[in-house]
């Protein structure tokens, strides 16, 4: 119930998105490879991306829903297929007015590159910067509630 | 002349718009000294890093401020503070910033500062998502990837003296010119080795923080679902490997981290209630 009442308040939650598989893929009923097999999904099946679990994802298809290796697909359906310039940068910037008081004008981009190049300092900013820094203990804090405990895990050679 | 009032005839001769490109570096080569070049070479300290760090963050924070949401700010920082807490450099002043940005990017800023945009976050779907960014940014500072390039940029670009004192902050101009080519540097980008390495070091980063480590993976692959030719990850990917190159590198040399630790929690229900407000 409270997972059904999370997914309508987040759609994010349940979301499925578009997606193919880059390779012949054995549709998995659980996310194990000793899972027993669903389907062989041919080479650029369309599927519906549903969730993530460690290295696999849900999936559902036509031939029926299971899991696959999450790094056998593709997002986005076919490279032809991707959606162009989502128009994002220019819908953001007209509905923006600067949280800073830094002056709000049309042609406003975000950050890009002449952003960056034309970049004056801006003290004010970084000291709400300083100001929402957290500490290491009350981070420690933080992961023990989301139940995360540190590992020795060492760099490969 | 003295070299003091070299430097000065150096900077003013030297347009503002042509940043670092000096007029003549035949003669700005006769000039440097040994000590210039052993001021400019030398290990920059960690104190001299942390101010060289605060300088870039600020210009960086001109081109973009802070998103005005401080629930989510504290969020990211508390994120951002534990998984530093993982890493060689735990003690380095930590700092983590949303930009109000709808494009899709992360800077790692010397000395422990780190930006995400806006935009990159609304894309992401857990905390280990964003935990796999972070890490990957922690490793740019760990390894001081980007202070060495600033160094090494200032050092190709400016005489040895100037750089020293840009590097030193004991000239004014010298260190606005040397500050500004930090900040450009986030549109030029670091070598592709630099940013192979940080998603490497950063699935190890993840691991040791708890989070199931396909957090960056499956940052990449959402990054490799969209049109490179949109605005909003035009910068991102003119300075990044290709996403689709990044998780073959990965999958090819990190398996067996990534399998290890795939079971850790991503906390999903966690990362869309504390930044709920963000989208």
């Amino acid at each position: 119930m409270r997972l059904l009442f999370l997914a309508l308040l987040f759609p994010l939650l349940g979301h499925a998105e578009p997606a193919s598989v880059i390779r012949a893929t054995e549709l998995k009923s659980a996310p194990a490879t000793d899972a027993s097999t669903v389907a062989r999904l041919p080479e650029n099946t369309a599927v519906e991306a549903l969730e993530r679990q460690g290295g696999w994802t849900r999936i559902k298809a036509s031939a029926g829903e299971g899991w696959v290796k999450m790094l056998s697909l593709r997002y986005g359906g076919p490279a032809s297929a991707k959606k162009g310039d989502t128009g994002l940068a220019q819908v953001f910037n007209v509905a923006r007015t600067g949280s800073s008081g830094t002056q709000v004008t049309t042609g406003v981009r975000g950050l890009d590159e002449e952003k960056l190049a034309n970049a004056q300092p801006n003290p004010a900013e970084l000291e709400k910067l300083n100001k929402v820094a957290v500490e290491r203990n009350a981070a420690a804090g933080f992961a023990a509630k989301g139940k995360l405990s540190a590992h020795q895990v060492d760099y490969p050679k | 002349m003295s070299r003091a009032l070299w430097l000065v005839a150096l900077l003013s001769a030297a347009p503002a718009q042509a940043q670092f490109k000096l007029p003549d570096l035949n003669i700005n080569k006769l000039l440097d000294t040994a000590k210039g070049v052993v001021k400019a070479t030398h290990e920059i300290n960690e104190t001299e890093e942390i101010a060289i760090g605060r300088d870039v963050a600020a210009r960086l924070l001109g081109a973009a401020p802070l998103m005005n949401d401080m629930r989510v700010q504290r969020y990211v920082n508390h994120v951002g503070r534990w998984l530093a807490s993982q890493s060689e450099r735990p003690d380095l002043p930590w700092r983590f910033g949303v930009m109000e940005a709808p494009q899709l990017n992360a800077f790692a800023v010397p000395g422990g500062t780190i930006f995400i945009t806006r935009g990159l976050l609304e894309k992401m779907h857990s905390e280990a998502e964003l935990a796999g960014v972070l890490s990957h940014e922690i490793v740019h500072v760990v390894r001081k990837h980007h202070l060495k390039a600033i160094q090494k940029g200032a050092l190709t670009q400016l005489s040895a003296d100037a750089a020293g004192a840009a590097l030193n902050n004991v000239n004014a101009e010298a260190r606005n010119k040397l500050i500004a080519f930090g900040t450009e540097m986030y549109s030029r980008g670091l070598d592709k080795g630099d940013e192979f390495e940080a998603d490497r070091l950063g699935v190890v980063i993840a691991a040791r923080g708890g989070y199931d480590t396909y957090g960056l993976p499956a940052v990449l692959q959402t990054l490799q679902g969209m049109n490179a030719q949109d605005s909003a990850v035009a910068l991102m990917f003119k300075t990044h490997p290709a996403p689709g190159e990044r998780l073959d590198t990965l999958a090819a040399k990190m398996q067996p981290v990534l399998e290890s630790y795939s079971s850790q929690p991503q906390l999903r229900e966690r990362f869309a209630l504390e930044t709920r407000t963000a989208r």
